[in-house]
């Protein structure tokens, strides 16, 4: 069976060379290359890849802030590519992670498909130590801004995609909710809503065990049944 | 032809009394130009007594004398001005009125006449501000003429009988205008030779001081220590043709050279109170072996009687001193004294220099060892992946960027040389960014606007890699969009500007961890050029950085 393979690399000459490398194994069908992380949380979503090779060093958002980003369900097989990393690398050696050195030797490469097919076979379902999301990148028309999860005062979900809204603005983003949920300190309040507790200003209670939350800014946020008793719990009144 | 005879030989003899005088203490101040009421009361005696002596020097004529006396006012006014000129004329005037004769009056008037006409001209020549012309021969042989020539006037228009007054003129005239001129011209030419050699002496001493300043200054830069003070106690005893030479730190003997080796030996502790003295008091000990004599702590038999101890001082901290001995047998002479303590201010300088010097390169050298170093593992493989990817499509390309690759390290490697010009630093440069350009594709445009003119200028070399490097590895490589690094070099009020500019505005937030190549660079140049130079950086985040480099133009 032919993995779809997606590669992200910053540098045009890498994935030209490793789509090369991959189609010449016969085991891949490379399904993408992305240029940076923005392109591959886009690419991951509408292609769904068996495999992913992923550059280390990267533009604005690099491959390990990258991984934390990916949704978990979506979670592909990841092989790291780097010129040259030698500590960070380290900590993935006893992990199901695999990586390999630029520039890639086909040795190398076959014996990384060996141990991708061995996962497979056992049907382990990759999971990846993420690390918490600092900055989330959001798109604006022509370039990306990285916004501080300190400064955000909520996120909403709704039909025209994820919204990070802070004081003075909101912008869009491709990550999804779940997981920023997972990887920041933001609180599900509602079904499409994630808090920033540290910007909540008072707690509105209404009746029918709703709630909405005004933040610092003025802004308010609706509070679901569901996530009421948490956030009581949570908050401690 | 008698008389002038006589006159002459009167004449050599003054010659020989200007001689001893030249040679005299007295005779100090002419030279330096310098007279203090006791230098003129000196040479008012002096040139009164040659006035009176060349009165009795002369030669009985007709009732009068035929004499070289005016030699003493003229030279008198010439040296000392108007008031000393009259002053010894009168005097000698005075001296000859009383021996008489029908020119009693008429002499001794016009002697104070000469000796004021001497000082005229003195002063004229001090207005003129070429009073050095004063010492002249010429000046002196013209003045003595025409103050003859005045004399022999006044004899005829106040001594009477006028006949006798006139042919005794007739008889004296030629020979007492010819041989007092000549006289005058040869005591100042002797003036003049003194003065030269006074002259010499002083250029031979500063001679010797820039001699012991040029072969002491790369001993020093090797430290302060048994070795190079060794080697410094060598060049001064060389060059001071003094007796011995020690040096010392503030505890041991660290060289002696001289006369009393055998005894004072390099790594024994300081024995002289003298020398603890200047050590502790911070100042110059001398003994001149004349009211006090050095007796030497560790011999009797010690020839050495006279010493200078020079503390050496480093930032205000004494570290050591510098000592010149003489024998008994030598006077130690004034201008040794003066050359000692030149010395010793010379080395303290000369110590601090190269003190702060080491520190300085060793700090900044290693820096840029780290600095040369870090260019390697990232960049390298990175250049070499791009290179094999290329070659799968474009082998002449990946040639290209080989040759490039290994250019660019045979640089890194061999640049040992301390300062490169512009054209050596953009050329270096040039292989990085061909590489750089491969390897980020379309993402990266580099602009050169260099003035042409700036080629040869001078700068500390790796000035202009890590600033580059900067640009681009924390800055355009960073971006999601394209970037645009600008080179530029151009003149800006007589200093030459070089910028580097990206489009990144990635510096501020980056600045702990990798303003490191700019701090180096920026340091490498201020100890080259001064504070006032070096780089400076400016930075709208996310919009431009922009690292400029200032340099004197025609510098270093």
């Amino acid at each position: 069976m032919v993995m779809k393979a997606l590669i992200v690399d910053d540098e045009f000459h890498a994935r030209e060379e490793l789509e090369a490398l991959l189609n010449e194994t016969g085991e891949f069908q490379v399904a993408g290359k992305c240029a940076n992380a923005l392109e591959a949380i886009q690419a991951i979503r509408r292609e769904k890849p068996d495999v992913l090779f992923l550059d280390i060093q990267m533009p604005a958002i690099n491959g390990f802030e990258l991984l934390s980003m990916i949704d978990e369900s979506h979670m592909p097989i990841v092989v790291f590519v780097t010129a040259y990393d030698e500590y960070a690398l380290k900590a993935f050696e006893e992990s199901p992670l695999d990586y390999l050195l630029k520039p890639v030797e086909k040795a190398r490469l076959a014996k990384t498909i060996q141990k991708i097919r061995r996962l497979q076979k056992n049907g382990e379902h990759p999971v990846y130590a993420g690390q918490a999301i600092r900055k989330i990148p959001c798109l604006l028309s022509s370039k990306v801004k990285l916004v501080n999860v300190d400064d955000v005062e909520y996120v909403r979900s709704s039909e025209a995609g994820i919204y990070v809204v802070t004081a003075s603005a909101e912008y869009y983003t491709e990550l999804s909710l779940a997981t920023l949920e997972s990887r920041t300190g933001l609180v599900r309040c509602h079904r499409q809503f994630l808090v920033n507790l540290d910007l909540i200003d008072e707690i509105l209670l209404q009746e029918n065990l709703l709630a909405e939350i005004k933040m610092k800014s003025g802004k308010r946020v609706p509070v679901s049944r569901r996530h009421l008793k948490k956030l009581k719990e949570t908050l401690q009144f | 032809m008698h008389l002038l005879l006589h006159l002459i030989q009167a004449m050599a003899v003054f010659v020989v009394i200007a001689y001893a005088y030249c040679k005299s203490p007295w005779f100090r101040p002419v030279v330096f130009g310098s007279l203090g009421a006791r230098d003129k009361i000196v040479l008012y005696l002096f040139f009164s007594l040659l006035s009176i002596l060349g009165t009795y020097l002369g030669m009985p004529v007709q009732d009068a004398i035929a004499n070289t006396r005016a030699i003493g006012p003229v030279l008198a006014g010439l040296i000392g001005g108007p008031l000393l000129g009259t002053a010894v004329g009168f005097t000698g005037g005075l001296h000859r009125y009383f021996l008489g004769g029908f020119t009693a009056l008429s002499c001794s008037v016009s002697t104070t006449v000469e000796g004021t006409i001497g000082g005229l001209v003195c002063l004229y020549l001090y207005r003129k501000g070429r009073q050095e012309k004063r010492l002249d021969p010429k000046v002196g042989f013209l003045t003595t003429f025409f103050a003859e020539l005045v004399q022999m006037a006044i004899i005829l228009l106040v001594s009477r009988p006028f006949g006798d007054a006139l042919s005794l003129v007739q008889t004296i005239a030629v020979p007492m205008i010819l041989s007092s001129s000549m006289g005058a011209a040869l005591f100042l030419n002797m003036v003049q030779d003194q003065r030269n050699i006074f002259d010499r002496v002083a250029a031979t001493t500063s001679a010797r001081a820039l001699k012991i300043a040029e072969r002491t200054v790369n001993i020093l830069r090797r430290g302060f220590n048994r070795e190079s003070a060794a080697d410094l106690a060598q060049v001064i005893h060389e060059e001071a043709a003094v007796g011995a030479v020690a040096i010392t730190d503030t505890e041991k003997v660290l060289a002696f050279v001289g006369y009393g080796s055998d005894h004072h030996l390099p790594g024994e502790p300081i024995a002289s109170a003298l020398t603890r003295e200047a050590i502790e008091e911070n100042r110059v000990v001398f003994v001149d072996g004349v009211r006090a004599s050095y007796a030497c702590p560790l011999s009797k038999d010690c020839p050495l009687h006279s010493v200078l101890v020079v503390p050496l001082e480093v930032d205000g901290r004494v570290i050591g001193t510098i000592k010149l001995y003489e024998r008994s047998s030598q006077r130690f002479l004034n201008m040794n004294r003066a050359l000692g303590e030149g010395i010793a201010s010379l080395l303290s300088n000369q110590l601090l220099q190269s003190q702060y010097e080491m520190q300085k390169s060793l700090l900044v050298r290693s820096e840029l060892k780290l600095l040369q170093a870090q260019v390697n593992p990232h960049f390298l493989f990175n250049a070499l992946n791009t290179i094999v990817s290329i070659l799968r499509n474009d082998a002449g390309r990946a040639k290209d960027l080989l040759i490039h690759l290994s250019n660019l390290f045979r640089k890194n490697l061999n640049r040992s040389e301390d300062l490169s010009t512009l054209e050596e630093e953009l050329e270096h440069v040039h292989s990085y960014l061909e590489i750089e350009k491969a390897r980020l594709a379309g993402r990266l445009q580099v602009d050169m606007e260099i003035d042409p003119t700036l080629l040869g200028l001078r700068m500390p070399t790796f000035t202009l890699q890590p600033l580059i490097e900067n640009a681009i590895k924390h800055g355009i490589s960073n971006m999601l969009e394209p970037g645009r690094a600008v080179i530029r070099a151009r003149r800006d009020n007589g200093i030459a500007l070089i910028e580097i500019e990206d489009n990144a505005g990635s510096f501020v937030e980056k600045e702990v961890r990798d303003g490191h190549g700019i701090r180096i660079v920026d340091k490498r140049l201020k100890i080259l050029f001064g504070a006032a130079y070096g780089t400076t950086v400016a930075c709208r985040p996310g919009e431009q950085t922009k690292v400029t480099v200032r340099i004197p133009v025609g510098g270093g």
